[in-house]
């Protein structure tokens, strides 16, 4: 049995709607045949008012062990530190965060509110919301760059705007099944299994990509790299090789990926030129290039594939 | 297993934090208040960005009604660009939002409300035993097949949006996609799934065609009645247990309703503009004072913060409000009800406070002057005269919306038109746009206003707002603090019946309920439902 509590702060509940389109193992099969016990949950928990406040007074006092305290949403500091934009149980949420996450085995942050920060953290960020352990790029956050939780880890990190319920159901089941450590993460504390490909690996728009095929909305066929910002080349997340909703991903369709799992969601704060555009240097050179690759280098390459003639037959598409 | 008798069930009203302090006397409630408890200021955010923002941000605000904001910040920017729609492109936004809303029709009713009749409360009635076994959470015969089948829809979603929740599909001119042959034949077939798996079978008992013959109270008490197959249905089980159990004996609210409408029909919408927009609806708007229909206007909404935690302003249009500067807030046992006392604005129409969301939605299907492309339904017209509104009016006319939007879907995919347009690329330009819909719990707008090619003010005002809203500034209660008045409460150690009006709203916040005894003022208890 291992015992669940997750709470939300500054969330929109995006994380939690994912979660329960879980296919393998559905949320169900996960208390009835995985063991996990949801303590609880601000949408699927039992207890009410008094009853959660004693549940984690027993969490803090040891009474009740907490194997997973999960987190989704930004952890609210407003205003001026004191964190009472978000109160839960009279108290701000900012306080119970700190006290349970300084008892449990291990804390997971699901989504970009919990792992950086969010959308509730772009400038001016009105709520002085941040996140678990980083605030955007940098380590941090509420709990600290040097927090370790009592097995031992950082805050296990599982970004996305949502995160794809697998991405969560997944990490829950190795923790049960004793598997945590093969739970490897990267420098962004996100498990190594979901974020070492990019969301281009899979990506039926990569025969275009590689031609240099421009593509656009309400188009089929064609990259969208080039015009409407896709983040495919630059993000890390397994959003093509694992489907959303059992059937289709951003890029397939048709969609520029947002580049969601990465610190900095949403990228370049919404200045102006941002937005579901390519930003360019001089018009032509896209100031955010194939993570991996210098500038100079991408700019010499994707120019000679530009002037090469294109394999035609790589790229049609047909309705 | 550590604690009580937790495991796992699901209440709730996920995403936020809504207190509510509850007078009693004698058990009967006094006087109440509904208290946001979690400000994140996405407005403010918006302001001096991208135009095009909105699609990114507003779609966060909730996650259980991303495609409905989604639809919103998309019309906004079409009246306020001048765009130009294909009927493809409105086809799939309608089917972005139907999906969106029927999805949650089931899980709804599963997860949040139909676990409620299972509460000893109601443990003496003779229907208690087979509610029990069909709705209790997890155990519940019906809950794991309804909530799995809720996830079928956005499956669908996911085909022209690549995923659900969060996408940003719709775009002003159209939508991103250009859906294929296989992704209409597929969606049909998940659908027809949806429809095979629970909708007909478990939900109704019998066929979409036989439900919709239903046009009055009457009818449907008959309809209940006429065979063992909808007399056991979860529909049928769920009237039968509604009448038992007194569920439409409370929670009886203000009386006064407004739907936005939704659904812009792919023929009356191509030139996008605020005024025409009421015309081209399918599923109406409306405002509806308790007698009579008044035509929706967007102008007669203003915005009160009297007893919000936002500096003063006078009542505003959300055009001509400013963007909302926060005020130091406190918990609720230190709140001042006179004072400022929620993160939620309280808006009113004509000056009234209105209740927004599904009931609202089927109290303008029975408008007689709804057009021939607009929805015709008498019954909710008749159902409003003769039970008015309750916990259970309110939910039925949610899930009364389930075969209505089936057929919708598939008609509208029939009509998608693989060889003509998606998208027309629009020019962008300043000025004030709106937009709005009926997200599945009701009435949702956005106001925006672009100068020098950057956001200026962004204005929501979501279902929530409407229905957990604080007084306004004449002392005013919301609908649920409305809807809470007069309400017994049995236990008041267990108020299940606080927490089943606050669900019949589907506000989307978790509930603190505080019962205060009126005499004493003494904390009676105090309960997160």
């Amino acid at each position: 049995m291992v015992n669940v509590l997750w709470l939300q702060g500054g969330a929109c509940s995006g994380n939690t709607m994912s979660f329960l389109d879980a296919e393998e193992p559905t949320v169900v099969e996960l208390v009835t045949d995985f063991g996990i016990n949801i303590l609880w949950h601000p949408s699927i928990g039992l207890e009410i008012g008094e009853q959660v406040v004693d549940l984690m007074k027993d969490i803090l006092s040891g009474k009740t062990k907490l194997d997973i305290f999960v987190f989704e949403g930004s952890i609210i500091q407003g205003p001026n530190g004191t964190g009472t934009m978000n109160y839960f149980a009279e108290r701000p949420m900012m306080d119970w965060v700190k006290e349970l996450a300084a008892v449990t085995e291990f804390t997971v942050a699901i989504g970009d509110c919990a792992t950086w920060g969010g959308i509730p953290a772009v400038p001016p960020n009105p709520s002085e919301s941040t996140g678990m352990q980083f605030h955007k790029k940098n380590k941090g956050g509420i709990l600290g760059a040097d927090y370790v939780s009592k097995g031992g880890l950082p805050v296990i990190n599982i970004p996305g705007c949502p995160a794809h319920p697998d991405w969560v159901t997944q990490i829950l089941v190795a923790i049960s099944t004793g598997r945590i450590g093969d739970v490897l993460v990267d420098d962004y504390h996100r498990p190594k299994t979901f974020f070492t490909d990019f969301v281009q690996t899979g990506c039926t728009n990569v025969n275009n990509f590689a031609q240099k095929v421009d593509g656009g909305f309400g188009k089929r066929g064609g990259c969208l790299f080039y015009e409407v910002g896709c983040r495919g080349p630059m993000t890390h997340a397994s959003c093509n090789r694992i489907l959303w909703n059992r059937q289709s991903s951003k890029t397939r369709a048709n969609h520029p990926c947002l580049g969601c799992t990465e610190p900095g969601f949403p990228h370049h704060d919404l200045k102006k030129g941002s937005v579901l555009k390519t930003m360019k240097h001089l018009g032509i050179f896209p100031k955010d290039v194939p993570t991996g690759q210098s500038k100079g280098l991408y700019y010499l390459r994707a120019g000679w594939e530009k002037i090469l003639p294109t394999n035609k037959e790589l790229t049609v598409s047909s309705k | 297993m550590a604690t009580k008798e937790l495991n796992i069930s699901p209440v709730g009203r996920v995403e936020g934090d809504l207190d509510v302090k509850v007078f009693m006397e004698d058990g009967v409630v006094t006087r109440a208040h509904t208290q946001a408890a979690m400000f994140r200021g996405f407005e403010r955010i918006m302001a001096g960005k991208d135009p095009q923002s909105g699609l990114i941000v507003t779609p966060r605000i909730c996650g259980i009604c991303g495609g409905s904001h989604l639809y919103c910040a998309s019309s906004a920017l079409d009246t306020a660009w001048g765009t130009k729609l294909s009927p493809n492109a409105l086809l799939l936004r309608a089917i972005g939002q139907a999906t969106e809303t029927i999805q949650s029709i089931p899980r709804w009713f599963y997860a949040i409300f139909a676990t409620d009749m299972a509460n000893k409360k109601f443990a003496s009635k003779p229907l208690y035993q087979e509610v029990v076994k069909r709705f209790a959470a997890y155990t519940g015969t019906s809950f794991q097949s309804g909530v799995t089948a809720s996830g079928r829809p956005v499956e669908v979603y996911a085909l022209f949006g690549g995923q659900w929740p969060h996408s940003s599909y719709m775009v002003p001119g159209g939508v991103m996609c250009a859906p294929t042959l296989k992704d209409i034949t597929r969606a049909h077939a998940i659908m027809n799934q949806f429809r095979n798996d629970w909708l007909e079978t478990t939900w109704l008992g019998c066929s979409i065609d036989r439900y919709l013959q239903i046009k009055s109270w009457d009818d449907l008490m008959a309809w209940v009645d006429e065979n063992e197959s909808q007399r056991n249905s979860d529909l049928g089980l769920f009237i039968r247990a509604s009448l038992e159990f007194g569920l439409d004996k409370f929670g009886q609210g203000v009386g006064k309703y407004v739907a936005y409408g939704t659904y812009l029909h792919k023929d009356r919408y191509n030139t996008p503009t605020v005024d025409s927009r009421n015309q081209a609806l399918i599923n109406p708007s409306g405002f509806f004072d308790g007698k009579n229909y008044h035509t929706f206007d967007h102008q007669q909404i203003f915005e009160h913060v009297d007893h919000s935690w936002f500096e003063h302003q006078d009542p505003a249009h959300p055009w001509n409000e400013p963007l909302p500067t926060p005020v130091v807030s406190q918990n609720l046992e230190n709140s001042d009800f006179n004072g400022k006392y929620s993160w939620s604005k309280a808006p009113r129409y004509m000056g009234y406070a209105a209740e927004a969301g599904p009931l609202s939605r089927v109290i303008m299907n029975a408008n007689p002057n709804n057009m021939d492309h607009q929805i015709q339904d008498p019954l909710f017209g008749d159902i409003i005269q003769k039970l008015g509104p309750s916990v259970f009016t309110r939910t039925l006319a949610r899930v009364h919306e389930a075969p209505r939007l089936y057929n919708y879907i598939d008609e509208w995919l029939s009509q998608i038109r693989l060889d003509d347009e998606f998208y027309i690329k629009p020019e962008e330009k300043d000025g004030k746009g709106f937009g709005a819909t009926e997200a599945a719990r009701g009435a949702l707008a956005h106001w925006i206003e672009l100068e020098g090619g950057v956001i200026k003010n962004y204005q929501v005002v979501a279902p929530t707002t409407w229905n957990v809203g604080p007084n306004d500034a004449e002392g005013k209660s919301g609908p649920i603090e409305a809807a809470l008045e007069g309400t017994e409460i049995e236990d008041p150690h267990d108020p299940v019946e606080v927490g089943m009006v606050a669900r019949s709203f589907d506000s989307c916040l978790v509930c603190t309920v505080h019962a205060h005894d009126q005499k004493s003022g003494k904390e009676l208890a105090k309960f997160k439902l």
